[in-house]
């Protein structure tokens, strides 16, 4: 009985110090190659070799080549030649480094129906486009245009002889059609989209030939541009779900449409497909993600749904963009998604390797395994970074209304310059960022164009603990508990603030939150409760105005026209709820803004009647005050925190050592992935 | 007899009703709806969906209806045979839920007949052998089947498989095989894959029925028949696996019934962590996400498994125990 | 287990005159197994209530420059003089693999002792003393020195969270527990002695709450309460949850313990000679099965902390900066754990000791109650 209980504890023991001295294998020593990722910095971005696109006439090659397995097909007379597939004046791309070679697959993650973005970000179907380095809006596939009337009128020309991805003509009557059956449709969309308004007014479409079209404001609208090219007006594979998108393939689609067919038999289809509406079952036939059947632009068309176990894309035929000696593109055949049903799995994968390329999903704190495992794996990490201010922002509601002296507070600036200098950002840095960003305020680096400076971007973000303390105590918060917090003034006790994080982000927010909070504990004698939420939770409450304090990302502060959500607050979801149902009902429902916030809002509107040269010092100006107000207190960014770890695949060429993440210009869209290839030869590779 | 069959017939339809209620009650009790955490998942990618949207969302999928409404609705689907439309998938329920149902009905078969390899013989090796090295090396093993966290292990074992062996992580097929149609190579994949997860699914399961076996043995062997045996002259082995294994056993032949849905609700968490396209990550993305129908007929579905299982348990005691038949 | 059934016939006499308690403490104290695990659960109570004594540097500080250093070991000699004390490291993260890398600085050494100084606290939550099990000397005060486990990401010390976890899950599966018997045994009484439609009816509720898959129940209840609730109230709501879904068990023991005593003479005889139905239940029922109860009860608890893992590993558990074995277990479930720092994975070993510690008194108990088995 006695050696039972001694084995058992010994076994114990044992197994405790197996753990304990647990250590891996040592890794296979790491090569000094001089480009080795580690060894570069992330915050580099400048000198990298980017992909462009070359808009003048001279460009386009004189002759036209394709991918092996489209020539079999145009041999056995399934697909007609490569000449009558591209348009007469096709996208032409000069590679990141070099001519590729056809062949290979792809091979990725992704975690469901819910992750279409990530192959939206692949495709990147857009009107305008992004450059590479996401700093001026470039055709894409509208070939050219002028913009007249001061701002007011655009004159758009698609190009001609583009054809969708099953040889159907693309012309604009696709874009009349999306315009008049499906926007103007009250059914499909009740809602009018704010990109199309200016001074609420709506702009006007309206063809002028086969391949012009022209859209109207009554006011200049410059940033007219900008909002094509970027996500929130997206294409249709991004957005035909939503029955938007700016166009539509009319030849397929109409057949869904109760204007184009007969009522009752279309209503015998939405039974016979599970709908309950026509509304459904068009919007699910307009989506390219869920219906492989639905005609394409993009440069890989859907095989298998984003709904299944695997998604799987292809090259498409009738892709419109070529390399400058006049190969089709893309390069590679196929990409294939597997889904993972969690982050971890994902992450792991990637670890061993069995991704070509893979950045979302990718978190920062894997990179040291990550980087481990480069060699084992046969890949490379690259970082690439964001532009925005910060990663991990602290933004404190400005119309909180749950609880009088906790709202006095949140809108005290005084009282949020005390704790944004209450925190030693070096101490987040160097725990969450593994050294990898800037430490800073809200405010997007002076690399930027928009960007008021370094002196802004370290506005109020030294660690001044004594400074902070003082300030609080001038404010009137000088009694203290016998804990040594801060008591409230009108004798309720304690001042307890709620600081709500989202779980399962792409950033750790909750372990950021829990160390910020700490340190406003020890160092100010401020209580501050985290409260991690479930996602829709999260949305819930803040529509509610429920919220003290939330963190999140500011991605797009790099250029407040191009995704002002997270910098301004003129709508529901903005650190002022309130000021935006103000904005958003006219004046109807909500609070009216207080001065700096009005003042930010006006700077955004003169600055979309501007063209983009006069637009900087209106987005600067903003962003002094965005920074100095301290409505969203910054702690660490310019990093590749948010999606910006990449997974490359030893085998895969002009992948760009960088680009800068943006979220409006849909990275890794603007690196181009059409002009990726694989070195070694598609037939040597797994998963083919 | 007959009218004891239909009583609990009876029983186990209610049963089932009222357990459809439950669900849906579970279901609406999380803040929010579908839209809401669509709304959230857009926002996460950087896209704002202004009021006016949510509100049309809402209306599109139904969900601007009252509870009772949308209760009354789902269950006269059901009753057609409709499991309704996933809203996060956008394919119907019974598609959606079929193709993953087999593989987590093999996923419980598997661990359960692994559970049954390892612990039967070490059970009964260790009520023979009782209080012998190997007795106590099996009792400790058992219970650290039974105590480790199940979520660590198999994140571990994972790990472990893709670095010193060069595994694929996670999955229940070789990437060149899951859209693959079913063959001899496909089904071989699949083994490959499968064994792993059901050792750690069964690892408590093992743990738990190792120990009772032996407990059950060692009482059985004491009994006066086996004495009588042994008296006999009877070999060791042949007195104890001709009767009392046998009888030892009874107990759980009568529970088979609800042991297969306890080990697939139980599957849940090990197919979250190793990605197994099984139902159990399907549930807790639909309650995630709010996506009512999808979560609601997985719940109800495991749900009914069990209702049928106890159902013949019941059934099968009655056959065994005459006790229990006079009783009803 | 069987494992204390050769206890023969010498306590024969003993039993005439001794409660039934008695009887069972006796037997129970035979199982050698079963009592090594109850003193081991005696240590985990001690540590679970002085758990800031036994902690060594604060649970809740985060320091950048001692993230993720490995366990710390305690030397006993230095050179051939008996002065216990752990040496100093410095840490910085290497530039090509971003890990965070210790080295041990031999000269520095920082003496160690038995009830030293360490961070302030409230023992007890009453008395005011910065004095810990294992802590430095007065000249190193406040210095954070010893860390036996390691540290996690945020560079705090592993082992007083360890501590601090401890109280929180035993006490979650003690309460939790407490909270199922209490439902489980007026439920499952009230079933098996009344019998009829009650019983039925109690019958269906375990039936239906048995076949709804756990975790949707767990997502359901633990949604439903407010999230700006205290640590504190989510703490209690979270041992409700538990307990709500866990009393099922024993209110099956206890209904078929009922079902089986109410035919027993002895309860006949009792109802015969007229006593009344509250007597019959206390005096004559409870004693003779209570014993069972505790069986029962003690192997429940294991359940109750592996469920409070596995409610912190989806997310619905306690969170931070509340500290269990869950939540610390949730911090360790990721691959960089895994494959850098293990460490962070000793929170299990706590976990299996006291599912295997229970699981043992639990056998031990079982077979002491049963005053007539072998």
């Amino acid at each position: 009985m006695k050696l039972r209980i001694v084995l058992i504890i010994l076994a114990a023991l044992g197994i405790a110090y197996l753990v304990i001295n647990f250590k891996p294998a040592p890794a296979a020593p790491q090569t000094t190659d001089a480009a080795a990722p580690s060894s570069t910095d992330p915050q580099t971005t400048g000198a990298t070799r980017l992909p462009r696109l070359l808009d003048d006439a001279d460009a386009v090659p004189a002759s036209f080549a394709e991918a092996p397995m489209l020539a079999e097909r145009v041999a056995a007379d399934a697909l007609p030649p490569i000449e009558q597939r591209l348009p007469a004046e096709p996208a032409v791309i000069a590679p990141t480094d070099e001519i590729g070679r056809y062949g290979g697959t792809w091979r990725a993650g992704f975690t469901g129906p819910a992750d279409g973005q990530n192959i939206d970000r692949i495709q990147h179907n857009h009107l305008l486009y992004w450059s590479a380095d996401v700093k001026y809006v470039t055709p894409w596939i509208i070939r050219a245009w002028d913009v007249s009337d001061e701002g007011k009128t655009f004159t758009f020309h698609l190009r001609k002889g583009m054809r969708w991805s099953d040889g159907h003509p693309f012309t604009t009557a696709d874009i009349m059609f999306w315009y008049e059956d499906v926007y103007q449709n009250e059914q499909l969309n009740p809602v009018r989209a704010n990109w199309n308004q200016i001074g609420g007014q709506e702009g006007v479409w309206e063809q002028v030939d086969d391949h012009t079209f022209r859209v109207r404001f009554s006011q200049s609208y410059y940033t007219f541009l900008t909002e094509l090219a970027s996500l929130g007006v997206a294409g249709h594979f991004t957005r035909g779900n939503q029955a938007l998108g700016v166009f539509a393939p009319r030849h397929y689609v109409k057949q869904f449409h109760p204007d184009f067919v007969d009522a009752a038999e279309l209503d015998v289809q939405v039974k016979a497909e599970g709908f309950e509406t026509w509304v459904q079952l068009f919007k699910f036939k307009n989506d390219p993600k869920l219906n492989p059947e639905c005609p394409v632009t993009t440069p890989w068309l859907v095989k298998t749904p984003v709904n299944t176990a695997q998604m799987v894309l292809e090259r498409n035929p009738y892709y419109w963009v070529v390399d400058t000696d006049g190969n089709q593109l893309p390069y590679i055949d196929r990409i294939v998604l597997g889904l993972a049903e969690n982050l971890e799995v994902l992450n792991l994968r990637a670890i061993a390797g069995e991704y070509d390329i893979q950045g979302r999903h990718i978190l920062m704190e894997k990179i040291p395994v990550l980087l481990e495992n480069q060699q084992r794996g046969n890949y490379r990490v690259r970082y690439w970074p964001s532009q925005a201010g910060t990663d991990a922002g602290l933004f404190f509601n400005q119309t909180y209304d749950g609880d009088a002296e906790v709202a006095h507070w949140l809108a005290d600036r005084d009282f949020r310059i005390a704790l944004s200098i209450g925190i030693d950002r070096g101490q987040l840095n160097e725990i969450f960022w593994l050294g990898l960003g800037l430490t800073g305020s809200a405010c997007p680096p002076a690399t930027v164009a928009y960007s008021p400076g370094e002196a802004y971007r370290q506005r109020h973000a030294q660690f001044d603990p004594d400074r902070a303390n003082q300030v609080l105590d001038e404010l009137g918060l000088k009694q203290r508990d016998s804990k040594g917090y801060r008591m409230r003034r009108d004798g309720a006790g304690r001042l307890v603030l709620e600081v709500q994080t989202i779980g399962a982000a792409f950033i750790n927010f909750t372990g950021i939150a829990e160390n910020v909070t700490e340190q406003w504990r020890r160092h100010l004698g401020i209580q501050a409760v985290v409260q991690e939420l479930e996602r829709s939770l999260s949305v819930t409450r803040h529509e509610n105005n429920d919220v003290q304090v939330y963190v999140w990302s500011n991605d797009g502060s790099d250029n407040p026209w191009a995704h002002p959500f997270q910098v301004l607050p003129n709508h529901v979801r903005s650190w002022a709820p309130l000021f935006g149902r103000w904005w958003q009902t006219g004046g109807q429902k909500g609070r009216e803004p207080t001065e700096p916030a009005r003042r930010m809002v006006e700077l955004y509107e003169q600055g979309k009647a501007v063209p983009e040269q006069e637009r900087y010092a209106l987005g600067q100006e903003l962003l002094k005050i965005y920074a100095d107000q301290a409505y969203v207190i910054g702690t660490v960014g310019v990093s590749p925190a948010m999606m910006g770890v990449w997974v490359v695949s030893n085998d895969l060429g002009n992948v760009p050592e960088s680009v800068p993440f943006s979220t409006p210009a849909q990275t890794p869209g603007h690196a181009l992935p059409e002009q990726f290839f694989f070195r070694v030869n598609g037939a040597d590779r797994p998963g083919t | 007899m007959l009218t004891y069959l239909i009583r609990r017939f009876m029983i186990a339809l209610g049963t089932v009703w009222a357990i459809s209620i439950l669900t849906f009650v579970i279901i609406q009790l999380p803040p929010g709806d579908y839209v809401t955490s669509y709304i959230a998942q857009l926002e996460a990618s950087g896209d704002i969906v202004t009021d006016q949207e949510a509100e049309n969302l809402k209306r599109q999928y139904g969900l601007d209806q009252p509870v009772t409404m949308q209760y009354v609705k789902w269950v006269s689907q059901i009753m057609r045979g409709n499991f309704g439309m996933s809203m996060e998938w956008r394919r119907p329920v019974g598609d959606l839920i079929g193709e993953r149902l087999a593989l987590t009905v093999l996923l419980a078969l598997a661990a359960l007949v692994l559970t049954w390899i390892l612990a039967l013989p070490a059970g009964i090796y260790s009520a023979i052998r009782q209080y012998s090295p190997a007795d106590y090396t099996i009792t400790f093993l058992g219970l650290v089947g039974l105590a480790v966290p199940n979520f660590l292990l198999a994140l571990v074992v994972m790990y472990m498989g893709f670095r010193y062996f060069g595994a694929n992580v996670g999955g229940l097929f070789s990437p060149e095989y899951i859209d693959a149609p079913w063959s001899l190579a496909r089904c071989w994949d699949l083994m490959k894959h499968l064994w792993l997860p059901a050792l750690i699914l069964g690892a408590a399961g093992t743990g738990h029925l190792l120990r009772i076996m032996r407990a059950n043995l060692l009482d059985e062997i004491r009994k006066p028949y086996v004495v009588a045996a042994r008296a006999r002259g009877l070999q060791e082995h042949r007195v104890v696996l001709k009767y009392p294994v046998r009888l030892a056993l009874n107990p759980f032949i009568s529970t088979i019934g609800y042991t297969l849905p306890v080990l697939v609700s139980g599957s849940i968490i090990i197919s979250i962590v190793l990605s197994l396209p099984t139902v159990g990550p399907l549930l807790l993305k639909a309650l995630l996400a709010q996506d009512m129908f999808l979560a609601g007929t997985i719940i109800l579905l495991i749900g009914v498994l069990t209702v049928i299982g106890t159902f013949i348990s019941d059934l099968m005691l009655m056959w065994v125990d005459p006790r229990i038949r006079m009783e009803s | 287990m069987a494992d204390a059934s050769q206890t023969s016939a010498p306590d024969a006499d003993a039993r005439i005159d001794v409660s039934p308690a008695r009887l069972m403490w006796r037997r129970f104290r035979k199982h050698r197994v079963a009592m090594g695990s109850m003193v081991l659960l005696f240590g985990f109570a001690i540590i679970a209530i002085g758990a800031e004594f036994f902690a060594t540097t604060d649970p809740h500080l985060p320091e950048a420059h001692r993230s993720l250093m490995p366990p710390q070991s305690i030397r006993l000699f230095d050179g051939s003089t008996f002065r216990p004390h752990v040496l100093a490291v410095r840490g910085h993260r290497d530039p090509q693999t971003l890990q965070r890398v210790y080295e041990v600085d031999p000269d520095r050494r920082i003496p160690v002792r038995l009830f030293g100084h360490g961070y302030e606290y409230r023992l007890l939550g009453l008395i005011r003393t910065d004095r810990h099990l294992i802590g430095v000397t007065r000249e190193h005060k406040g210095e954070p020195a010893i860390f036996l486990l390691g540290t996690d990401v945020q560079g705090r010390d592993l082992w007083s969270r360890l501590m601090l976890a401890t109280r929180v899950s035993m006490s979650i599966g003690l309460v939790g527990v407490a909270l199922s018997l209490l439902i489980g045994i007026v439920l499952g009484g009230f079933a098996g002695y009344l019998g009829g439609w009650v019983d039925m009816t109690v019958q269906r509720m375990i039936e239906i709450l048995r076949s709804i898959p756990t975790i949707p129940l767990w997502m359901g209840l633990a949604a439903a309460m407010p999230r700006d609730w205290s640590i504190l109230r989510v703490y209690l709501a979270i041992t409700i949850i538990l307990s709500l879904i866990g009393w099922t068990e024993l209110a099956r023991v206890v209904r078929g313990r009922f079902l089986v005593l109410r035919e027993e003479d002895f309860v006949k005889a009792a109802r015969l000679i007229g006593a009344r139905r509250k007597r019959i239940i206390f005096r004559h029922m409870l004693p003779s099965f209570y014993s069972h109860i505790i069986a029962a009860t003690t192997v429940a608890i294991p359940t109750m902390i592996i469920s409070e893992t596995a409610l912190s590993f989806l997310g619905l558990g306690l969170r931070p900066p509340a500290v269990s074995w869950g939540v610390l277990l949730q911090q360790a479930q990721n691959v960089q754990s895994v494959a850098l720092s293990p460490w962070l994975m000793i929170p299990a070993i706590p976990v299996i000791i006291a599912v295997m510690a229970f699981n043992f008194v639990g056998d031990g108990l079982r077979d002491a109650a049963d005053p007539y088995g072998q």
